[in-house]
Order: C-alpha cells, then structure tokens, then sequence
C-alpha cells in the first residue's frame, strides 16, 4: 500500500458519496499518509489496531483488503470498522478505544506473547481524563502497547488548542515520541507504554466531502 | 426441611465456581484489597492469581473488561457499588452494549459484571452509595442481561448462567441482604 494508493482509495469513496451511493457518514483521511505509512512499518500482522471514527487509512495499512473495506462503507459502515481476522477494531466515541486497547494489552502480556497493541486517537481525545489514565497505567505496568496522537488540531471542528486554553499540541503523562524520534531499530526498547505523536492538516472535512449534510 | 441458604455464602459459592473456568478473572477493587464491602470475603476461595486489583478508574476498568474479553477471558468485574458504575457508562453504554451490533456479529464481547447496591442497614452510607439502578440499567441497555439477585436461592444458578450465556451480564447484589443470617444459624 503506497501513499498513492490511499489518496486514490479516499477519492474513489469521495465519488461514491457524492454519487448518492452510500447513506450513511463516511470520514475521509487525507494528508496524514506518510506519518502512518511510516508508523505501520512497525505493526505485525497479528497486533491489534484499535482506531477511530476515521479509520479507513488505518484498515488498509493494517492489510485489510480495499474490496473487503469498500464493501463495508457502501454498507454505511465507515463509522465502525471492525475485523475479527486482522485484530481491527473501532470506536466513533473520543478516546473510546483506549481503555479497550489497554485490556486488549494486559490480556497480551499475562499470556506472555509478543504481539502488541496500537491505539490512534485525535488531539482532543489526548486532553481527556481517561487518555491520562490509560498511557498512566500502560508506562507504569509496562503494557504492550503504543499510543498515537493524530494532531489535526480539530475535534469535529472545535479547535482543541483555543478550547483547552494551551499553546502545545498535547500534554499526555509519560514520554512522547515524535516520528523524527522514531527508529525502528530499537522499537523494543522504547515502545512499551509510550506515546507517539504526529501532526498533519486534515485534506477533508470532519465528515462527507466538504458539502455539508447535517446528521 | 430444605436448608435455608445464606446470600452471603452463596455469593462465595457462586465466585468459587466462576473461578473454576481457566478463562475468568476477577478484576475491580477490593479483588486484593479488603474495604467495607463484603467483595473481598466473596472472593476467599478465588486464586489470588486469577485476581487483579484495579485503580479507581471506573470506565478504564470496564473498557479493560471488554479489552481481556477480545482476548479471549471472561472478566468478572466488579463495582462495590452501583453508584460507582455510573462513571463506567460510555464503555458500558456505547462500548460493550453496541460492539455485537457495530461489527455485524463479528465481535461478541462476553463479560460478567457485579454490581452491589449499598446497604442501608445499621449505617446509613448517603445516597451516593446505595443507589439502585437496575431499571434504569435494564431500560438503557439491549444486548446485556441485567439481573437482580433477591434472594439466595437466585445466586448461583443466576452466575452459571451468566458464565454459559453467549451474552454479556450484569449481576446486581444487594448488600443488605449479605448480613442476613438464617433463623437457624442466629
């Protein structure tokens, strides 16, 4: 999957929405590919991916096919993606996947496997209470799992920065990683229960394509 | 004559056979640690291993519930009280209630929940910790079964169901019911 190939996928699903052919929200990715291409390098086929309502970039890196993903938003499914053979799972509430991914995690290391969990959220979803608990607990038992912050500045279109007052782009417990920091050479040594972070600017609207249908 | 059964022993009987299923484990507060509750008593004959002693984080631990559930385990999670799983709402709610029907039957997250309506009896805790929510939680919820166990006849069969159901459940105790004794052991 190369960076072409995700534009190309959001904008055939950009078409089909404009073309009446799916009912239901979609929520297109656009500008984030080259962070995630990088950052997938790092996830096995057998880690979970626990992503947001935004997810479609996330599916296709983690191996899931465009035909199987497509099928699934013509569907009206682009809200929730889930798939049981590649350990994809979704939420569209903020931050709710965290505390899940961190079970998924706790479960992954009393077995004693080495398989590993990712978890994306929105800036806004990294200001929450239960961001702060969850990358708390995860550093602190030293859970397999690794956080990633996808910066884009907005929560639907509700500034994060003006609304929480700040001037940083986050303020998680723990370490932070940006991408120049990240080698995956030594991913083992530094990925367990940390955060990485990654900012881009959103290429489509919170929702559809930039002609706005209320729901 | 049949024997008259003890709530209290009942819920022990009934954590006792749950932690038979190499699948379960017990997680929440007081699974470690003794409190004012009777949680920690109810759990005497339940492994030590197969127990995890959770910060107060009431959504973190529900959405740890589901997370061991994707892996595979039964989690017993417990609240020691209903007031308390209020704060567990949006992952009990939006989470663990919707995820069978979000997937499309793909994921059927299967957790055992216990809940414990404070008592009122000898002391009077406030009306922050003896709330009883198991209408409101049976009208919000629609793919978990919601049980009240008001007697002590109800309790065990009422886990081991719980434990073979496909579905996710929660179990709501009443903890006044915990100090009573049968007329014959007084």
């Amino acid at each position: 999957m190369t960076k072409e190939d995700l534009i190309a996928f959001e904008d055939e699903v950009a078409a089909l929405f404009l073309d009446k052919k799916i009912r239901a929200a979609v929520h297109l990715s656009r500008g984030n590919e080259e962070p995630l291409l990088e950052i997938f390098k790092g996830v096995k086929p057998e880690d979970w991916v626990f992503s947001t309502h935004r997810s479609h970039y996330h599916a296709l890196l983690k191996g899931i096919s465009p035909e199987w993903l497509k099928q699934e938003i013509l569907e009206g499914r682009s809200i929730s993606i889930f798939n049981k053979e590649h350990h994809f799972f979704s939420s569209a509430i903020v931050g709710g996947c965290l505390p899940i991914a961190l079970g998924v995690a706790l479960a992954i290391k009393r077995k004693g496997e080495s398989r590993h969990a990712w978890c994306f959220v929105g800036d806004m979803a990294s200001h929450t209470g239960i961001f702060h608990e969850c990358t708390k607990y995860a550093e602190n038992f030293r859970l397999p799992i690794t956080f990633v912050i996808e910066d884009n500045g907005l929560s639907v279109n509700t500034p994060t920065r003006e609304t929480w007052g700040i001037n940083e782009p986050t303020s998680p417990i723990g370490e932070v990683h940006t991408l120049k920091e990240w080698h995956h050479e030594v991913l083992d040594t530094w990925v367990m229960g940390k955060v990485l972070y990654y900012r881009y600017e959103r290429g489509f609207p919170h929702s559809g394509t930039g002609q706005w249908i209320k729901f | 004559m049949d024997k008259i059964l003890n709530y209290k022993d009942e819920i022990r009987k009934a954590m006792s056979l749950l932690a038979q299923d190499e699948r379960v484990l017990f997680i929440g507060q007081s699974t470690l640690h003794p409190d004012v509750t009777p949680l920690f008593e109810s759990l005497q004959d339940v492994p030590l291993s197969k127990r995890i002693e959770l910060p107060v984080a009431e959504e973190m631990q529900m959405g740890m519930t589901l997370g061991l559930s994707l892996e595979g385990y039964i989690p017993v999670s417990v609240y020691p009280r209903v007031d308390f799983l209020m704060l567990a709402m949006n992952q009990l709610v939006n989470h663990l209630d919707k995820v069978e029907e979000m997937s499309c039957g793909r994921f059927k997250p299967k957790v055992i929940i216990r809940a414990l309506v404070g008592s009122t009896k000898p002391l009077y805790p406030g009306p922050q910790h003896c709330q009883d929510h198991t209408k409101a939680l049976k009208s919000l919820l629609t793919n978990i079964n919601v049980v009240r166990l008001t007697n002590a006849e109800r309790i065990v069969p009422a886990y081991r169901r719980a434990l073979e159901s496909k579905r996710s459940s929660i179990l709501i105790e009443l903890m006044d019911l915990y100090r009573w004794v049968p007329p014959y052991q007084k």
